[in-house]
Protein backbone atom coordinates (compact mmCIF):
# COMPACT_ATOMS: atom_id res chain seq x y z
CA UNK A 1 0.00 0.00 0.00
CA UNK A 2 2.76 2.36 0.93
CA UNK A 3 4.66 1.47 -2.23
CA UNK A 4 1.61 2.12 -4.32
CA UNK A 5 1.15 5.50 -2.72
CA UNK A 6 4.73 6.48 -3.47
CA UNK A 7 4.36 5.29 -7.03
CA UNK A 8 1.20 7.35 -7.39
CA UNK A 9 2.94 10.41 -6.03
CA UNK A 10 5.79 9.98 -8.51
CA UNK A 11 3.34 9.64 -11.37
CA UNK A 12 1.41 12.67 -10.23
CA UNK A 13 4.47 14.85 -10.00
CA UNK A 14 5.54 13.71 -13.46
CA UNK A 15 2.13 14.65 -14.79
CA UNK A 16 2.14 18.05 -13.15
CA UNK A 17 5.24 18.91 -15.23
CA UNK A 18 6.81 21.39 -12.91
CA UNK A 19 9.67 22.27 -15.30
CA UNK A 20 11.92 22.61 -12.26
CA UNK A 21 14.91 20.78 -13.66
CA UNK A 22 15.80 23.61 -16.01
CA UNK A 23 14.20 26.77 -14.72
CA UNK A 24 13.99 30.26 -16.16
CA UNK A 25 14.92 32.19 -13.01
CA UNK A 26 15.18 30.95 -9.39
CA UNK A 27 11.53 31.97 -8.93
CA UNK A 28 10.08 31.14 -12.32
CA UNK A 29 9.80 27.74 -14.02
CA UNK A 30 7.18 28.70 -16.57
CA UNK A 31 4.70 31.42 -17.44
CA UNK A 32 1.44 31.43 -19.36
CA UNK A 33 0.91 33.71 -22.32
CA UNK A 34 -1.84 33.99 -24.91
CA UNK A 35 -1.07 33.06 -28.45
CA UNK A 36 -3.90 33.63 -30.93
CA UNK A 37 -6.44 33.33 -28.15
CA UNK A 38 -5.03 30.16 -26.63
CA UNK A 39 -3.05 29.85 -23.42
CA UNK A 40 0.52 28.65 -24.03
CA UNK A 41 2.94 27.62 -21.31
CA UNK A 42 6.43 29.01 -21.85
CA UNK A 43 9.15 26.99 -20.18
CA UNK A 44 12.57 25.65 -21.10
CA UNK A 45 13.43 22.28 -22.63
CA UNK A 46 14.02 19.95 -19.68
CA UNK A 47 16.42 17.55 -21.40
CA UNK A 48 19.87 18.69 -20.27
CA UNK A 49 21.49 16.83 -23.16
CA UNK A 50 19.49 18.68 -25.80
CA UNK A 51 21.51 20.67 -28.32
CA UNK A 52 20.34 23.33 -30.70
CA UNK A 53 20.60 22.07 -34.28
CA UNK A 54 19.37 23.30 -37.63
CA UNK A 55 19.31 26.78 -39.10
CA UNK A 56 19.51 28.61 -35.76
CA UNK A 57 22.78 26.86 -34.88
CA UNK A 58 24.32 28.20 -38.08
CA UNK A 59 27.37 30.39 -37.56
CA UNK A 60 28.22 31.14 -41.18
CA UNK A 61 26.21 34.21 -42.14
CA UNK A 62 27.80 36.33 -44.86
CA UNK A 63 26.62 39.95 -45.06
CA UNK A 64 24.77 39.64 -41.75
CA UNK A 65 26.59 42.05 -39.49
CA UNK A 66 26.74 41.98 -35.71
CA UNK A 67 24.36 44.55 -34.27
CA UNK A 68 25.34 47.01 -31.52
CA UNK A 69 23.93 46.41 -28.05
CA UNK A 70 22.06 49.71 -28.26
CA UNK A 71 20.27 50.52 -31.49
CA UNK A 72 19.15 54.04 -30.47
CA UNK A 73 19.95 56.14 -27.43
CA UNK A 74 16.32 56.22 -26.25
CA UNK A 75 15.45 52.58 -26.91
CA UNK A 76 15.87 50.05 -24.13
CA UNK A 77 17.47 46.71 -25.04
CA UNK A 78 16.12 43.71 -23.12
CA UNK A 79 16.93 40.06 -22.54
CA UNK A 80 14.70 37.04 -22.01
CA UNK A 81 13.76 37.76 -18.37
CA UNK A 82 12.56 41.26 -19.28
CA UNK A 83 10.73 39.92 -22.32
CA UNK A 84 8.81 37.47 -20.14
CA UNK A 85 7.92 40.30 -17.77
CA UNK A 86 6.66 42.27 -20.77
CA UNK A 87 4.49 39.33 -21.83
CA UNK A 88 3.04 38.91 -18.36
CA UNK A 89 2.48 42.55 -17.55
CA UNK A 90 1.72 44.03 -20.96
CA UNK A 91 0.94 41.48 -23.67
CA UNK A 92 -1.33 39.29 -21.51
CA UNK A 93 -3.50 42.30 -20.66
CA UNK A 94 -3.40 43.60 -24.24
CA UNK A 95 -1.61 46.73 -23.18
CA UNK A 96 1.35 45.63 -25.22
CA UNK A 97 2.24 43.63 -28.30
CA UNK A 98 5.24 41.44 -29.04
CA UNK A 99 6.23 41.96 -32.67
CA UNK A 100 8.07 39.38 -34.77
CA UNK A 101 9.59 41.38 -37.61
CA UNK A 102 10.90 38.36 -39.57
CA UNK A 103 9.42 37.13 -42.83
CA UNK A 104 5.98 35.55 -42.99
CA UNK A 105 7.60 32.22 -43.92
CA UNK A 106 9.91 32.23 -40.91
CA UNK A 107 7.09 33.23 -38.56
CA UNK A 108 4.79 30.50 -39.88
CA UNK A 109 7.41 27.87 -39.30
CA UNK A 110 8.17 28.85 -35.71
CA UNK A 111 7.90 31.89 -33.45
CA UNK A 112 8.00 33.07 -29.85
CA UNK A 113 4.57 32.49 -28.24
CA UNK A 114 2.32 35.59 -28.08
CA UNK A 115 4.12 37.29 -30.98
CA UNK A 116 2.30 38.72 -33.95
CA UNK A 117 4.05 38.92 -37.29
CA UNK A 118 4.76 42.24 -38.97
CA UNK A 119 7.18 41.42 -41.78
CA UNK A 120 9.82 44.15 -42.17
CA UNK A 121 8.77 44.75 -45.78
CA UNK A 122 5.56 46.49 -44.68
CA UNK A 123 7.56 49.58 -43.75
CA UNK A 124 7.58 50.46 -47.44
CA UNK A 125 3.88 49.75 -47.92
CA UNK A 126 1.86 52.81 -46.86
CA UNK A 127 -1.51 51.07 -46.83
CA UNK A 128 -0.31 48.14 -44.72
CA UNK A 129 1.68 50.40 -42.45
CA UNK A 130 -1.34 52.53 -41.62
CA UNK A 131 -3.31 49.36 -40.78
CA UNK A 132 -0.55 48.26 -38.44
CA UNK A 133 -0.42 51.65 -36.81
CA UNK A 134 -4.11 51.31 -36.06
CA UNK A 135 -3.43 48.00 -34.30
CA UNK A 136 -0.64 49.68 -32.35
CA UNK A 137 -3.04 52.36 -31.14
CA UNK A 138 -2.04 55.26 -33.34
CA UNK A 139 -4.65 57.44 -34.97
CA UNK A 140 -4.08 59.50 -38.06
CA UNK A 141 -4.69 63.19 -37.64
CA UNK A 142 -6.13 65.48 -40.31
CA UNK A 143 -2.72 66.82 -41.25
CA UNK A 144 -1.47 63.29 -41.95
CA UNK A 145 0.65 62.97 -38.82
CA UNK A 146 -0.10 60.48 -36.05
CA UNK A 147 -1.63 60.91 -32.62
CA UNK A 148 0.58 58.73 -30.42
CA UNK A 149 -1.09 59.31 -27.05
CA UNK A 150 -2.65 55.86 -27.01
CA UNK A 151 0.27 54.01 -28.55
CA UNK A 152 0.68 50.52 -27.11
CA UNK A 153 3.87 49.25 -25.54
CA UNK A 154 5.74 47.05 -27.96
CA UNK A 155 8.68 44.68 -27.89
CA UNK A 156 10.38 43.86 -31.19
CA UNK A 157 12.57 40.93 -32.22
CA UNK A 158 13.97 39.37 -35.36
CA UNK A 159 16.43 36.56 -36.07
CA UNK A 160 19.18 37.40 -33.64
CA UNK A 161 22.35 39.31 -32.89
CA UNK A 162 23.18 39.62 -36.61
CA UNK A 163 19.73 40.71 -37.75
CA UNK A 164 19.09 44.42 -38.40
CA UNK A 165 15.37 44.25 -39.19
CA UNK A 166 14.25 45.19 -35.66
CA UNK A 167 16.40 48.27 -35.56
CA UNK A 168 15.33 49.41 -39.06
CA UNK A 169 11.67 49.04 -38.04
CA UNK A 170 12.10 50.72 -34.66
CA UNK A 171 13.98 53.64 -36.20
CA UNK A 172 11.15 54.10 -38.69
CA UNK A 173 8.61 54.12 -35.84
CA UNK A 174 10.60 56.76 -33.96
CA UNK A 175 10.81 58.83 -37.13
CA UNK A 176 7.03 58.72 -37.39
CA UNK A 177 6.67 59.90 -33.82
CA UNK A 178 6.15 56.63 -31.93
CA UNK A 179 7.14 57.28 -28.28
CA UNK A 180 10.57 55.73 -27.75
CA UNK A 181 9.79 54.86 -24.13
CA UNK A 182 7.08 52.49 -25.37
CA UNK A 183 9.47 50.42 -27.46
CA UNK A 184 11.66 47.55 -26.27
CA UNK A 185 14.32 45.82 -28.39
CA UNK A 186 14.96 42.12 -27.79
CA UNK A 187 18.36 41.92 -29.47
CA UNK A 188 18.97 38.23 -28.79
CA UNK A 189 15.99 37.50 -30.99
CA UNK A 190 14.76 34.15 -32.13
CA UNK A 191 18.23 32.59 -32.15
CA UNK A 192 18.96 33.29 -28.47
CA UNK A 193 15.40 32.26 -27.56
CA UNK A 194 16.07 28.93 -29.28
CA UNK A 195 19.52 28.32 -27.83
CA UNK A 196 18.17 28.85 -24.32
CA UNK A 197 15.60 26.13 -24.96
CA UNK A 198 12.48 28.28 -24.63
CA UNK A 199 9.07 27.13 -25.89
CA UNK A 200 8.17 28.04 -29.46
CA UNK A 201 4.94 27.74 -31.45
CA UNK A 202 4.14 27.09 -35.09
CA UNK A 203 1.75 29.35 -36.98
CA UNK A 204 0.31 27.27 -39.77
CA UNK B 1 48.70 39.62 -13.79
CA UNK B 2 50.45 42.34 -15.81
CA UNK B 3 48.55 43.16 -18.94
CA UNK B 4 50.26 43.85 -22.15
CA UNK B 5 47.98 44.30 -25.11
CA UNK B 6 50.15 45.95 -27.70
CA UNK B 7 48.87 47.96 -30.55
CA UNK B 8 45.53 46.76 -31.77
CA UNK B 9 44.90 46.96 -35.43
CA UNK B 10 41.62 47.33 -37.14
CA UNK B 11 41.86 45.76 -40.53
CA UNK B 12 39.38 47.28 -42.86
CA UNK B 13 40.36 46.06 -46.24
CA UNK B 14 37.71 46.22 -48.85
CA UNK B 15 37.18 42.70 -50.01
CA UNK B 16 35.94 41.83 -53.43
CA UNK B 17 34.71 38.47 -52.17
CA UNK B 18 31.19 39.06 -50.89
CA UNK B 19 31.14 35.68 -49.16
CA UNK B 20 33.51 36.81 -46.41
CA UNK B 21 31.64 36.89 -43.11
CA UNK B 22 32.46 40.28 -41.66
CA UNK B 23 32.09 41.58 -38.11
CA UNK B 24 30.54 44.80 -39.33
CA UNK B 25 30.43 46.14 -42.86
CA UNK B 26 33.99 46.57 -44.13
CA UNK B 27 35.55 45.05 -40.99
CA UNK B 28 36.45 41.39 -41.62
CA UNK B 29 38.69 41.05 -38.58
CA UNK B 30 40.23 42.82 -35.61
CA UNK B 31 43.68 42.15 -34.23
CA UNK B 32 44.33 42.30 -30.50
CA UNK B 33 47.55 41.75 -28.62
CA UNK B 34 48.21 40.13 -25.28
CA UNK B 35 51.57 39.36 -23.70
CA UNK B 36 53.28 40.25 -26.96
CA UNK B 37 51.23 37.82 -29.00
CA UNK B 38 48.81 38.93 -31.67
CA UNK B 39 45.39 37.38 -32.08
CA UNK B 40 43.19 37.88 -35.08
CA UNK B 41 39.52 37.88 -34.17
CA UNK B 42 37.12 37.14 -37.00
CA UNK B 43 33.95 35.20 -37.68
CA UNK B 44 33.91 31.65 -38.97
CA UNK B 45 34.60 31.62 -42.71
CA UNK B 46 33.84 27.92 -42.98
CA UNK B 47 30.87 27.55 -45.26
CA UNK B 48 27.82 26.23 -43.46
CA UNK B 49 29.56 25.91 -40.11
CA UNK B 50 27.29 25.15 -37.19
CA UNK B 51 27.77 25.44 -33.45
CA UNK B 52 28.05 21.84 -32.29
CA UNK B 53 30.19 21.87 -29.12
CA UNK B 54 28.80 21.98 -25.57
CA UNK B 55 27.74 25.61 -26.09
CA UNK B 56 24.97 24.34 -28.37
CA UNK B 57 23.33 22.84 -25.24
CA UNK B 58 20.03 24.59 -24.60
CA UNK B 59 19.31 23.46 -21.07
CA UNK B 60 21.64 23.55 -18.10
CA UNK B 61 20.36 22.19 -14.80
CA UNK B 62 19.08 24.68 -12.24
CA UNK B 63 20.39 25.33 -9.75
CA UNK B 64 23.01 26.59 -10.39
CA UNK B 65 22.07 27.75 -13.88
CA UNK B 66 19.32 30.33 -14.49
CA UNK B 67 18.73 32.97 -17.14
CA UNK B 68 20.46 36.13 -16.00
CA UNK B 69 18.71 39.51 -16.22
CA UNK B 70 19.88 41.80 -19.04
CA UNK B 71 21.54 44.12 -16.55
CA UNK B 72 23.54 43.28 -13.40
CA UNK B 73 23.05 46.68 -11.79
CA UNK B 74 21.71 50.05 -12.87
CA UNK B 75 25.06 51.66 -13.62
CA UNK B 76 26.92 48.60 -14.87
CA UNK B 77 26.65 48.81 -18.64
CA UNK B 78 25.82 45.66 -20.57
CA UNK B 79 27.97 45.11 -23.65
CA UNK B 80 27.46 43.24 -26.90
CA UNK B 81 30.17 41.85 -29.16
CA UNK B 82 30.97 45.13 -30.96
CA UNK B 83 31.43 46.91 -27.64
CA UNK B 84 33.69 44.08 -26.40
CA UNK B 85 35.82 44.30 -29.56
CA UNK B 86 36.10 48.07 -29.18
CA UNK B 87 37.07 47.67 -25.52
CA UNK B 88 39.84 45.15 -26.14
CA UNK B 89 41.23 46.59 -29.36
CA UNK B 90 41.38 50.10 -27.92
CA UNK B 91 42.71 48.89 -24.55
CA UNK B 92 40.00 50.57 -22.52
CA UNK B 93 40.61 48.46 -19.43
CA UNK B 94 40.97 44.90 -18.17
CA UNK B 95 39.04 42.12 -19.89
CA UNK B 96 38.17 39.47 -17.31
CA UNK B 97 36.99 35.91 -17.80
CA UNK B 98 35.26 35.32 -14.45
CA UNK B 99 34.79 31.57 -14.93
CA UNK B 100 36.45 28.88 -12.89
CA UNK B 101 39.88 27.97 -14.22
CA UNK B 102 38.86 24.65 -15.79
CA UNK B 103 36.44 26.48 -18.13
CA UNK B 104 38.99 29.13 -19.08
CA UNK B 105 41.72 26.59 -19.82
CA UNK B 106 39.54 24.84 -22.38
CA UNK B 107 38.68 27.90 -24.44
CA UNK B 108 38.39 31.64 -23.96
CA UNK B 109 38.02 34.94 -25.78
CA UNK B 110 41.41 36.35 -26.90
CA UNK B 111 42.91 39.11 -24.73
CA UNK B 112 41.03 37.99 -21.61
CA UNK B 113 42.67 37.14 -18.32
CA UNK B 114 41.18 34.62 -15.93
CA UNK B 115 40.09 35.85 -12.51
CA UNK B 116 37.63 33.23 -11.25
CA UNK B 117 34.62 34.85 -9.54
CA UNK B 118 35.37 33.02 -6.29
CA UNK B 119 38.44 35.21 -5.80
CA UNK B 120 36.14 38.19 -5.16
CA UNK B 121 33.88 36.50 -2.63
CA UNK B 122 36.10 36.24 0.43
CA UNK B 123 38.83 38.32 1.94
CA UNK B 124 42.25 36.93 1.07
CA UNK B 125 45.75 37.94 0.05
CA UNK B 126 44.92 36.85 -3.45
CA UNK B 127 41.92 39.19 -3.61
CA UNK B 128 44.03 42.04 -2.28
CA UNK B 129 46.64 41.38 -4.94
CA UNK B 130 44.00 41.28 -7.67
CA UNK B 131 42.36 44.51 -6.51
CA UNK B 132 45.74 46.24 -6.47
CA UNK B 133 46.38 45.04 -10.01
CA UNK B 134 43.10 46.76 -10.94
CA UNK B 135 44.49 50.04 -9.57
CA UNK B 136 42.76 50.02 -6.18
CA UNK B 137 44.68 51.49 -3.24
CA UNK B 138 44.49 49.92 0.18
CA UNK B 139 43.12 52.33 2.79
CA UNK B 140 42.90 49.88 5.65
CA UNK B 141 42.80 46.12 5.97
CA UNK B 142 39.26 45.99 4.65
CA UNK B 143 38.86 49.24 2.74
CA UNK B 144 40.03 50.30 -0.69
CA UNK B 145 40.22 53.56 -2.58
CA UNK B 146 38.95 52.93 -6.10
CA UNK B 147 39.34 56.45 -7.48
CA UNK B 148 42.19 55.41 -9.81
CA UNK B 149 40.83 51.94 -10.48
CA UNK B 150 40.70 50.68 -14.04
CA UNK B 151 37.59 49.84 -16.03
CA UNK B 152 36.78 46.13 -15.96
CA UNK B 153 34.86 44.14 -18.56
CA UNK B 154 33.51 40.77 -17.41
CA UNK B 155 32.17 37.75 -19.24
CA UNK B 156 31.44 34.11 -18.53
CA UNK B 157 29.60 31.32 -20.33
CA UNK B 158 26.53 33.21 -21.47
CA UNK B 159 23.03 34.31 -20.62
CA UNK B 160 22.61 31.28 -18.32
CA UNK B 161 25.87 31.85 -16.43
CA UNK B 162 25.96 33.60 -13.07
CA UNK B 163 29.72 33.68 -12.62
CA UNK B 164 30.42 37.16 -14.02
CA UNK B 165 27.31 38.76 -12.41
CA UNK B 166 28.46 37.23 -9.10
CA UNK B 167 31.92 38.75 -9.53
CA UNK B 168 30.45 42.16 -10.41
CA UNK B 169 28.07 42.10 -7.43
CA UNK B 170 30.90 41.17 -5.07
CA UNK B 171 32.94 44.10 -6.36
CA UNK B 172 29.98 46.47 -5.97
CA UNK B 173 29.82 45.37 -2.32
CA UNK B 174 33.51 46.20 -1.96
CA UNK B 175 32.88 49.69 -3.32
CA UNK B 176 34.16 49.28 -6.86
CA UNK B 177 32.39 52.01 -8.87
CA UNK B 178 29.61 50.58 -11.05
CA UNK B 179 30.55 52.95 -13.86
CA UNK B 180 33.93 51.22 -14.04
CA UNK B 181 32.44 47.79 -14.66
CA UNK B 182 30.93 46.38 -17.86
CA UNK B 183 29.13 43.10 -18.43
CA UNK B 184 29.25 41.06 -21.64
CA UNK B 185 26.14 38.97 -21.05
CA UNK B 186 26.22 37.00 -24.32
CA UNK B 187 29.48 35.44 -23.15
CA UNK B 188 31.09 32.35 -24.65
CA UNK B 189 27.79 31.07 -26.02
CA UNK B 190 26.79 34.13 -28.08
CA UNK B 191 30.43 34.71 -29.08
CA UNK B 192 30.69 31.22 -30.59
CA UNK B 193 27.19 31.27 -32.06
CA UNK B 194 28.40 34.24 -34.10
CA UNK B 195 31.42 32.17 -35.12
CA UNK B 196 33.87 34.55 -33.41
CA UNK B 197 37.43 33.39 -32.68
CA UNK B 198 38.26 31.66 -29.40
CA UNK B 199 41.66 30.48 -28.17
CA UNK B 200 43.08 27.92 -25.80
CA UNK B 201 44.98 30.23 -23.41
CA UNK B 202 48.63 29.48 -22.85
CA UNK B 203 49.64 28.32 -19.39
CA UNK B 204 51.22 31.09 -17.33
CA UNK B 205 54.68 30.20 -16.05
Amino acid sequence: MKKLLILMLILMSANAKSYNKVKITPDISYIYVYHKGKAVKIHRIQDTKNKLTGEYALQYRPSKYIQPIKMHKDIQTIGEVELLTFMKEKANSREGILIDIRSKKEYKRESIPSAINIPAEVIDNKVKLSKIFKILGLTKKKDGSYDTKKALDIAVYCNGLWCDKSSVFIKKLIELGYPAEKILYYRGGFQMWKILGFTTVTNK
Amino acid sequence: MKLNYGVALIVSTLLANAEVVEITKGVPSITVEQDGKKYKIERSQVKNSYLTNTFALTSRPSPPFFIEPFSVSKNVETYGELEVLDFISNKKGIFIDARLENWYKKSAIPASINVPFKVFLTQSDERKKVLKSFGAKEKSSSEFDFSDAKTLLFYCNGAWCGQSPTAINALIDLGYPEEKMKYYRGGMQAWQLLGLTTIVPKEKK
